[in-house]
């Protein structure tokens, strides 16, 4: 059998008192209720860490890297989405953050931000030598990458075949640090620091390579009080050891619109948030989206700042973000031929092309699919449409489906409009 | 050679109707998911029942687009009433357009709809009379993968 399906959330079945609200707000109707428990189905799951914000009763803990864990290593690298200068208030410069996060416990920091602008310049590089087919979707967002796996199958082709920032970052310093120090790769730790756990997914389980770049993925939320009280007590003004090349190209990246701020197409678009991004890329699989180099699509409200892992009020960090690109300007100072270098020799390639892996259909016989879903528009012509989720499926439709696919004791009594309540 | 049918469904496309062009070929596409229907060939259907869809939609007063299914064939029928092609040869070529300016400014009439439809099709009929309306039949082989 194949290996379960690893997912970057659990739920704490203490604090799971199995309301409906995760259920209800899961966009792949991945939840069901069943003996008073969320259970999650796999097999639906995006990892979008909706349920994360909804739930009333903290029963749903994401499952990021602990920032003890580091120490496992013999050097210790944070690698700081740039979603992380959007968190202290617009007085906070990227330097200053940087060092900070240093202090917490790390040997070096490196940037994100830099490999955000080197694959501005790569992406910019493959839309030119890839000219079909379009519209080219971006690959930064492991859910995206996910949701179309599950939802759009037909799509996964269209996905650019390159690494997001943060693993072509890690790829680098893997080897660069390993020279530069003399010490093993395997004894570097090189720890992203996350504004949501999907991240953990695309890391424990990558779909375009052997074995992620990256060891681990700290949540913001972890290290966000340590950050907060070192620059509170900023008197003594952290010595700058880590100066950083960054514009405001790299640190856009962490809002909706900012990887498209970086390349030269007038046609690309920038969409966010798991619903619109659903809705576009139904378009695009019905062919209605033409005339688009790029598409941009994130699945967190406004892009990563909207991620459930971060602090910060996401319309002041996007406020923040947007203080911040006007200061650092719109002039990469990173070497455009380095980075046609690196391209020219696969650098930011996939080791593997990403496989569809659509929901299960109805039944695998064909025949029998269609017997169900006649079934399945029978049973729903009798539920009364109210959707309120008693019976533990998240809306009448899903229950119908959950009845023809046979869920072991699952009658059409478990309506409370129809039978007997059993939440 | 006549197969059974395994599946059949109806949608009604109103003319004019753009708020809603699109909305019978995205329930197609989600019947197809449910059965299990290969991504690459749902694509096909995808796109070609929706470039079809909104040709009525674009021209026609109404029309009815039927999915049939058989154990080795997607099937979308499209029957319409309206003005009809006077000719079809020329509406093959990609970039012939009738469409209207307004049309045009919605990002439609690009003249790449029947030439669309036959790309993805593996059997492609079209059948017009004018003033009286126009009969598509795309035919989609569901064991060929067409890679």
């Amino acid at each position: 059998m194949s290996e379960p399906i690893y997912h970057s959330v659990k739920i704490d079945e203490t604090k799971c008192i199995g309301c409906v609200v995760c259920m209800k707000a899961c966009p792949t109707k991945a939840i069901r209720i069943k003996q008073r428990k969320a259970r999650v189905i796999g097999e639906r799951c995006i990892d979008c860490g909706e349920c994360l914000r909804v739930c009333p009763y903290n029963a749903i803990t994401p499952l990021t890297t602990q920032a003890s864990d580091i120490n496992r290593f013999k050097m210790k690298i944070a690698l700081p989405s740039p979603v992380i200068y959007s968190q202290f208030g617009p007085g906070s410069m990227p330097d200053e953050i940087l060092n900070a996060l240093k202090d917490l416990g790390f040997d070096y920091v490196y940037d994100e931000a830099l490999a955000c602008e080197m694959t501005s310049i790569a992406i910019q590089e493959y839309l030119e030598r890839n000219p079909t087919p379009r519209p080219i979707i971006s690959s930064t967002c492991p859910v995206v990458v996910r949701l179309i796996q599950r939802l759009f199958p037909g799509l996964v082709s269209l996905i650019i075949r390159m690494e997001p920032p943060r693993e072509i970052a890690a790829k680098n310093l893997r080897k660069e640090l390993s020279r530069e120090y003399k010490i093993s790769e395997s004894d570097i730790g090189i720890f992203h620091i996350t504004p949501c756990p999907a991240k953990m997914v695309s890391i424990n389980r990558p779909e375009t390579m052997e074995k992620s770049h990256l060891n681990g993925a700290i949540s913001i939320k972890e290290i966000y009080n340590g950050i907060m009280l070192r620059l509170k007590n900023r008197e003594k003004k952290f010595l700058v050891q880590t100066q950083s090349q960054v514009s405001g190209i790299g640190i856009g990246w962490s809002i909706s619109g900012g990887e498209i701020r970086g390349i030269k197409s007038d046609l690309a678009v920038s969409v966010s948030g798991v619903y619109d991004t659903i809705k576009i890329l139904n378009d695009v699989e019905s062919g209605k989206i033409k005339n688009i180099d790029y598409l941009e699509c994130l699945i967190c409200p406004d892009g990563c700042i909207g991620g459930p892992l971060t602090v910060e009020n996401r319309f002041l960090a996007k406020s923040t973000i947007l203080s911040l690109i006007r200061k650092f300007g719109g002039k990469s100072r990173i070497d455009t031929n380095y980075v046609q270098q690196l391209y020219e020799k696969n650098f930011f390639s996939f080791e593997r092309d990403i496989k569809p892996k659509p929901f299960p259909p109805l039944d695998p016989n064909k025949n029998e699919a269609i017997k169900k879903l006649k079934k399945k528009e029978k049973i729903l012509k009798t539920l009364p449409g109210i959707n309120c989720g008693v019976c533990g499926s998240p809306d009448c439709e899903t229950f119908a489906e959950d009845l023809v696919r046979n869920e072991q004791g699952l009658t059409v009594g478990r309506c409370v409009f129809l039978g007997e309540s059993n939440l | 050679m006549e197969q059974e049918t395994i599946l059949q469904e109806e949608f009604e496309i109103a003319g004019g109707d753009f708020v809603n062009g699109g909305v019978a070929s995205c329930r197609i596409k989600n019947i197809l998911k449910e059965i299990g229907v290969d991504a690459n060939i749902l694509r096909r259907v995808a796109i070609a029942s929706y470039e079809a869809e909104m040709n009525v939609v674009m021209y026609a007063k109404k029309g009815i687009m039927k999915l049939i299914l058989t154990p080795n064939k997607v099937i979308i029928r499209v029957d319409d009433e309206g003005p009809g092609i006077p000719d079809i040869e020329l509406a093959m070529q990609p970039g012939y357009s009738t469409a209207t300016p307004e049309m045009r400014e919605m990002g439609f009439g690009a003249g790449m709809g029947l030439p669309n439809i036959k790309k993805n099709a593996d059997v492609f009929n079209i059948n017009s009379t004018v003033n009286k309306g126009t009969n598509l039949e795309i035919t989609i082989n569901l064991n060929n993968k067409n890679e």
